[in-house]
């Protein structure tokens, strides 16, 4: 059952383009049936999780520090039920969009999708530092090759891109070939088991250090985000609502069990001083991605900054070493995802409505966009905390995690982040609203039923993210934890 | 210091390759010359791995006799070798799309150089 998470995309990744040859519009409803099934797959095992427990898988049945192991707990059943709905309702959002931009390209482009959404999901449940290299490159490839298809400046951004998160690979390698050095092992609760032993060593420590600094690449952390905007901003639009919450969250994920499941719970709270170093970086990204964020006039732009500095809020609250500060973490993690999906679902409509890519053309649209509008103020209050969304609750635990931890410096932190939140979000609401501003011609498009489809859902599932927070927080704290909080 | 260095030959060897590949990919604007560099990286990395599998007057991991006793000693470790065989896969395939898109970025603005295209980029 579990195999069937990662195989059915792959499968049918590999059916599309012999289908595609004959008959290009069997591609859509083909990939849009695998990652249904794939979806049932997901929750189907996240219920059993919720109910026995952590489920190993040994591939091939090799025991696991010799063989390669899959798991599955609280965090990755709910990451895998997220990336599978998350992508599922991208890729029906994408329809009317891939016809305009990508012509015959549109075979390839869903292989790729599914390809992108299989290892996303390999990087999800592999317990092993290698395994997770070959997914994490396969996941790579496959969005440099998306983010470039529609060629123009988009091939340049995502060359540099390749350039950038191929080093990031190599470095984290790197970082696996020092610890497999020192432990002698891959597997990442047995590594676990082996490093405590092993503090004294510089080995691991350099080791631990590479790993970070590659991760750290992948996922965009200031100061090596800078190919994220350019390769985002360019990218074609029925691409990045799949590619801008799915990827950099998902090496997210990655660091998450290296810290607490390799390094150790105890390890990196009294030993190292890793958490204070991510945390570092994490205040650091969201600091600079929401200042940054200010200054952009394009609006993906400012899309992808936003999501680059609410991806340090999570690292801050996965730093903060304790019970509130983890499980706000993944509550925003999982908001975060849902909320970067209607940023740039709203952006692709924007565009597909009016042309629009900056600021300074959105009066155009003032009184035409009644839905894009509500799924904009929804993501808005989401992001900056206002209840009952789902971004107020996660923001609030992590700020309850920083108090916790006495840390007030992060409290402060988050709260001039919020701060600039809120300013950039006012830049791109108040044309839309205000009608002090000159209106243009006004523009009659009715978008497609299945655009207004995902971004009503998607802000629903934001507000419902907020309401039932208690029960996925409890469920989460059951389930999620990693040992020794 | 230096003894340590000069004992592990393979070390000074990797380190000189990934500098080397981190400094062409910085200095030079030509989009194949920083493939190149971050070729070369790619391989120092894989080279370093299989090193930490070799083993003086260690044998190939094949049993030849199921009688004789067996010593795990005697044999070079293979895990190193079969792992980066995947990772050179990945870094020929990465190398591959890489090379596909310099054809597009040649065939698009007739240049490589990275400023040449970024003055063209601002003229349009």
């Amino acid at each position: 059952m579990l195999v069937l998470i990662v195989l059915i995309p792959l499968f049918a990744a590999i059916t599309i383009p012999m289908i595609g040859l004959r008959q290009e519009s069997a591609c859509r409803p083909l990939a849009l049936t695998a990652l249904a099934g794939m979806n049932i797959a997901s929750l189907s095992i996240y219920n059993e999780v919720v109910r026995n427990g952590t489920i190993h898988y040994a591939l091939s049945g090799w025991p696991p520090p010799i063989g390669i192991e899959w798991v599955v707990d609280g965090l990755s059943g709910i990451m895998l039920v997220a990336l599978s709905s998350l992508s599922l309702i991208a890729l029906a959002y994408a329809g009317p969009l891939t016809s305009k931009h990508l012509g015959r390209r549109i075979v390839p482009w869903h292989t790729m999708i599914l390809m992108l959404v299989a290892s996303l999901a390999g990087m999800i449940l592999a317990a092993d530092l290698f395994n997770l290299f070959v997914f994490l490159e396969v996941a790579s490839l496959c969005s440099y090759a998306l983010i470039g298809v529609a060629g123009g400046r988009a091939v340049i951004a995502a060359f540099r891109y390749l350039i950038v998160g191929t080093i990031g690979a190599s470095l984290y390698l790197l970082g696996v070939a020092y610890i497999y050095s020192a432990t002698g092992s891959l597997n990442i609760a047995d590594i676990g088991q082996r490093l405590p032993s092993l503090m004294e060593s510089k080995t691991v420590v350099i080791g631990i250090i590479f790993i970070f600094v590659g991760l750290g690449i992948k996922m965009a952390l200031v100061p090596l985000h800078t190919w994220l905007p350019d390769a985002y901003s360019n990218a074609p639009d029925a691409i990045t609502p799949i590619i801008a919450p799915l990827v950099t969250k998902v090496a997210l994920f990655a660091i998450l069990r290296i810290i607490y499941w390799m390094i150790g719970t105890e390890t990196s709270l009294h030993h190292l001083p890793v958490l204070f170093f991510t945390g570092l970086a994490g205040a650091l990204t969201m600091l600079i991605g929401a200042f940054l964020a200010l200054t952009q006039l394009e609006i993906k732009r400012i899309f992808a900054y936003a999501g680059i500095s609410h991806l340090g809020l999570i690292v801050m609250g996965i730093a903060m070493g304790n019970t509130e500060g983890f499980l706000g973490g993944v509550f925003y993690l999982l908001t975060e995802m849902v909320m970067q999906t209607v940023l740039f679902f709203i952006a692709g409509a924007i565009f597909y409505y009016g042309g629009v890519r900056y600021i300074h053309e959105l009066s155009r649209l003032r009184g035409q966009i009644p839905l894009t509008l509500t799924a904009l103020i929804v993501v808005a209050l989401s992001m900056v905390g206002v209840p009952p969304t789902g971004g107020f609750f996660g923001k609030w635990y992590i700020l309850l995690g920083a108090l916790k931890a006495g840390n007030y410096i992060a409290v402060f932190t988050i709260t001039i982040a919020t701060i600039l939140t809120m300013a950039y979000f006012l830049r791109i609401i108040r044309p839309l609203v205000v009608s002090s501003l000159q209106p243009e011609q006004p523009i009659h498009i009715q978008a497609p039923f299945s655009m207004r489809f995902g971004m009503s859902v998607l802000s629903i599932t934001i507000i419902a993210l907020g309401i039932f927070s208690d029960r996925i927080i409890t469920i989460l704290q059951k389930t999620a934890m990693p040992i020794g909080f | 210091m230096i003894e340590t260095w000069i004992e592990r030959p393979h070390i000074i060897a990797f380190t000189v390759i990934f500098i080397w590949g981190l400094y062409l990919m910085v200095v030079h604007h030509n989009f194949i010359r920083k493939l190149i560099g971050m070729y070369l990286v790619q391989t120092s990395v894989i080279f370093l791995f299989v090193t930490l599998g070799t083993k003086t007057g260690s044998t190939i991991p094949v049993l030849h006799t199921t009688d004789a006793v067996i010593d795990p000693t005697d044999y070079a470790n293979p895990l190193p070798q079969m792992l980066m065989l995947t990772a050179i896969v990945v870094g020929v395939s990465t190398l591959g799309v890489a090379l596909a898109m310099a054809v597009k970025i040649y065939k698009e603005y007739g240049t490589l150089n990275e400023d040449e295209i970024l003055e063209e980029l601002r003229a349009r």
